[in-house]
Order: structure tokens, then sequence, then C-alpha cells
């Protein structure tokens, strides 16, 4: 995991990459046999009371891949990502992130794990009782050793990145939907981390901003060269921005591969699921 | 045997809730004081704690001391004409709001000020993933936002106890001045003839006990709200409820404790 471009290399804040300019970077970063594994989900059961959520996943993340997990309501997906980030435990199998056995880290050791991670929530989660700027800068005061300069300084970067220069003295509440994915990302990037996670990012929003949402994705990993791990349902629009699709299906892992492997496999489910929109938004 | 099958189960069932309650209550009870030693909880989130809870909530406690501290006067007024003791109407007005009635009147309030409020805002962040957004983010919810809420509702509460007996004597003595015709400073004669110190730290302690358990209660059900805003309106109502029961039975071991072994 010691592979990640340092800090000083990175000038994130410059410029806002185009639709086009970030998809053009792919071919540089479709190569991801030789690089390490980020996440493996080793045969993962989870039930919630009697219903049998995920069954026996597995799969394999490497760095500086964005992997789509794409399926259908309630397959499991939002809490696949919350296994994979520790907020809930499997009742079978084994989960490693960067290096460590989730099972096994104590309480201090994941919390340092967690601050190597990011995760952009469904349903924004910014802290209501702050600022825009309060809840970007958050994860970094928190972690500490920086000056209040070198704060303002990367919330600033941070919010102008995601095309929100001008917000750092609003409430959450005043924001709209998208405005507040779009905090909800720079807040996960403030700390740089290497593995990022968007539970579905486009749920409720227009087809622009969905756009760019998945373009701000494909930024952050060009950038920064994070792992990102994206659950959406807008296979449409998640097109430009991941390498790699999971499908999940009665809570298991039905198909894995590139979008071409998709288009070539003679599988009905696979097939409707990745033509369902065809012509539509791609 | 079907038909007592019902009950039984009933019985059950209501048992095996309030174990879960209890043992809950016991859980965040024991994060907390894990948090304390050595101490790991964010200091802004305390003094701010300390702010929302003690700084706005004085109005409401004064309010309440002056007028409990006016009603024991009128109470005992009556009988206090009726014999001339005018000298024991500050004592057993002191005594009765300084040991019990203000603790357990202020406590109340404060329950359903900042208990309550503590509930809904805990259970909102559960419901709106900010707690697992805390997680995600590296920080323990209960050092970041439990424990302050924690020392800021016991510190407060036994300040806001001693504010509340001063106005309630205040109230004692501007009552019986005004309705029963008895000198302010006879009043104050009588209560400090009748050496009230003890009843004044007992009132204290109550006071320190309250506010644990009222803290201790707010955060679990907030901390373990589900369904929506709903499961938030639920678990509030539990823990003023729960508070309540708290606040009554603390006063009792206290009370207890203190006749016994004081």
């Amino acid at each position: 995991m010691s592979t990640r471009r340092p800090r000083e290399t990175e000038q994130p804040g410059d410029r806002t990459l185009e639709v086009g300019e970030a998809t053009a970077l792919l071919p540089a970063l479709r190569m991801p046999e030789e690089r390490a594994t980020v996440l493996r989900v080793d045969s993962v059961t989870c039930w919630f009371g009697d219903h049998c959520v995920l069954d026996r996943v597995s799969l394999e993340v490497r760095e500086g891949e964005v992997v789509g997990i794409i399926g259908p309501g309630g397959v499991g997906k939002t809490v696949l990502v919350k296994l994979c980030t520790g907020l809930l435990e499997p009742d079978s199998g084994r989960i490693d992130v960067l290096g460590n056995e989730l099972g096994r880290t104590g309480q201090k050791d994941r919390q340092r794990l967690r601050e190597r991670i990011g995760l952009v929530f469904q349903n924004y989660a910014l802290f209501d009782f702050m600022t825009v700027g309060q809840n970007v800068a958050f994860p970094m005061l928190q972690r500490g050793g920086y000056t209040a300069e070198d704060v303002a300084t990367r919330v600033q970067e941070r919010l102008t990145e995601v095309g929100l220069p001008k917000v750092q003295h609003l409430m959450p509440n005043e924001l709209s939907g998208g405005m507040k994915k779009r905090v909800g990302l720079a807040r996960a990037n403030i700390n740089d981390p290497e593995l990022i996670f968007f539970d579905d990012p486009t749920a409720g929003l227009d087809p622009v901003t969905s756009s760019k949402i998945f373009n701000l994705i494909r930024l952050t990993q060009s950038h920064r060269n994070s792992t990102c791990v994206v659950i959406s349902h807008d296979i449409d629009r998640m097109r430009p921005a991941c390498d790699r699709y999971v499908l999940l299906y009665k809570s298991r892992v039905y198909f894995e591969g590139t979008e071409a492997d998709a288009m070539a496999s003679e599988d009905a489910v696979v097939h409707e699921f990745f033509r369902k929109n065809e012509g539509i938004g791609a | 045997m079907s038909g007592l099958a019902l009950p039984l189960r009933a019985l059950g069932g209501s048992l095996i809730e309030f174990a879960h309650t209890l043992g809950g209550l016991a859980l965040v009870l024991g994060r907390i004081l894990r948090a304390l030693v050595p101490p790991r909880f964010d200091r802004d989130q305390t003094w701010l704690n300390f702010f929302k809870v003690g700084v706005k909530s004085y109005p409401i406690v004064v309010m309440t001391a002056l007028f409990t501290g006016a009603i024991m006067v009128i109470q005992s007024g009556q009988y206090v004409k009726q014999t001339g003791a005018t000298g024991l109407l500050g004592w057993g007005a002191g005594y009765a709001v300084l040991a019990e009635i203000g603790p357990v009147l202020i406590g109340l309030m404060f329950s359903g000020r900042v208990g309550a409020n503590n509930t809904a805002e805990l259970g909102t962040m559960k419901v709106t993933e900010q707690i697992d957004a805390l997680r995600a983010l590296a920080i323990e919810p209960i050092n970041y936002l439990v424990v302050p809420r924690f020392l800021a509702m016991v510190v407060m509460l036994v300040l806001l106890t001693a504010l509340g007996d001063l106005f309630a004597l205040i109230g004692g003595a501007l009552t019986s001045e005004l309705i029963l015709d008895v000198d302010w400073r006879v009043f104050f004669a009588g209560v400090i003839d009748g050496h009230l110190l003890d009843e004044f730290f007992i009132g204290l302690a109550k006071a320190a006990g309250f506010g644990a358990s009222i803290s201790v209660v707010s955060c679990h059900y907030g901390l373990t709200v589900s369904g929506g805003a709903t499961g938030v309106g639920r678990a509030v109502n539990a823990a003023v409820v729960t508070s309540a029961i708290g606040i009554f039975v603390f006063d009792y071991v206290i009370t207890y404790v203190a006749n016994r072994f004081l």
C-alpha cells in the first residue's frame, strides 16, 4: 500500500477536469493485474434476522482501480460497503482492507485504518450542526497535526475541486442534494484516503449532476491514485468512471469483469443489467 | 394451558425487553467510564455542551425554583399562622426545598428539556447516518458525543440545583413577606438556624445522580434509535419516562443512604 504517489507531487486544486479529459486518463490506469490488492472480500455471509443479505460473497479490488458494484435494490450493496468499512460485522468470512484483516483489528488499529479510508454516504451524512467548511475540515482537525492555515487551504482546495468554492459558511440544510453529495465527496477526500467507497453517489440526482459526480470520482482516482469502490444503479453514467464491475444478484456475486466482458457474456441477467438503459444516457 | 401461555409470553417478552434496556444502559455507562480514565473525550464538544446544557437551562430552572419555594411557603403558611410558629417557616420550606423538592423538580424539568433534546439529537444523527459517518471518519461516537454530554449534564445539573436552591429560598422569602406578612429576615433566620447544610449537600448529591441517570438514559435511547422519524419520537418518549423513573430510584437510594449513614 506504500506505492501511492507522494503528496508533494499532487496539485489537485489547480483545475477541474472535464468529463472527456478524465475519461482520457483511463488507459494508463487499466493494468490492474500486477497491482497490490487493496480490498479482499472472502466468502462473506451476512444475515439480518432470518434473511440472508449476502451469501458467500468474494471479490478483490486492486490499487488504483475504480470498481462499480451494481445490482438490483435490496441485494446488499450498501451492506457490503458497511462490512468493508467495519460499520457492520459479517456472520462469516474474511475481509482484508489495505492489508489488515478487519475481524482481527482492535479498536485502535481499526481507527488508524479508517483514517486511510473514505466513505461517501448514500444520504450524505453531513453533520447538520456544522457549516459546510467545518464538515469538510472535520476529519483533518480530528487527525491533528495541521495548522489552521493548512486546514483552511485544503478545505478551500477540496471544495473548489468539487465545484463549490463559495459554500463554506452555509449550513448543510441550505444545500441541494447534488451539492450535499459533492460536499460529502470533499469531506471523504480531505485526508487523501487510499481507498474510497461511494454508496450510491447519484441517488435521486438529475442526469447532469450524476455525470458530474461520476466525473469527480474519476478525477479523485486520477489525481490521487485512490482506489474507488462505487455503488450505483446508474450504469450508463458509471461507464466513464469504472474500470470494472461486480454484479450482485440474489445475494451473491453473479458477475465480475469489465464492460466488454459483460457485453460478451451470454448470460441473460448480465445482458439485461448492462443493456437496460442502453441509448438513454450513454 | 393456552390460556396461561399468552400472559406468560407477554411477561417473558417484557422481562427480556427490560433486561435488554438495563444491559444497554450498563454498556453505555461502562463505555463512558472507560473513556473518562484516562480522559479520551473531545474538549471543544464538552465546552459546547456545558453552554448548551447549563447556560440555556438556567431561566427555566430559576422559574421552577422560584415557584417551588413560594408554593412550599404557601402550603405551610396556614399552619404557621394558626400556631404562630413563624420561625419554623424558613426551616420547613428550606428543608423540603434543599433536600427533596428542589433537586427532584429541577431534575424532572432538566430531563424534559435537556434529556429529551439529547435523545432527539442523537437519534436524528443515528437515522441520518451521522453516527456511522463519525465512525467511518475514525472518531469514536462515545468519546465525541456521549462523554461531553455526560460531563455537561452531571456538572451542570449540580450547579443548576445550587442556583435553584437559592432562588427557591428567595421565592419562599418573598412569599412569606408579601402573602403571609412574615418578615423575610425571619424566614432566612429560620433557614440558617435550621442547620440545613447537610440537606443542601444531599440535594447536590441527588442532582449529580440525576444528571448521570438522565445523560446515560438519553444517550442510550438516542444511540439505539431505529425506524426513522417515528423511531426518534418513540425514543424521546421512552427516554423521558425512563429518566423520570431513574430520578425517583436515585432519590430513594440517596435518601435511604443519607438517613441511614449520615
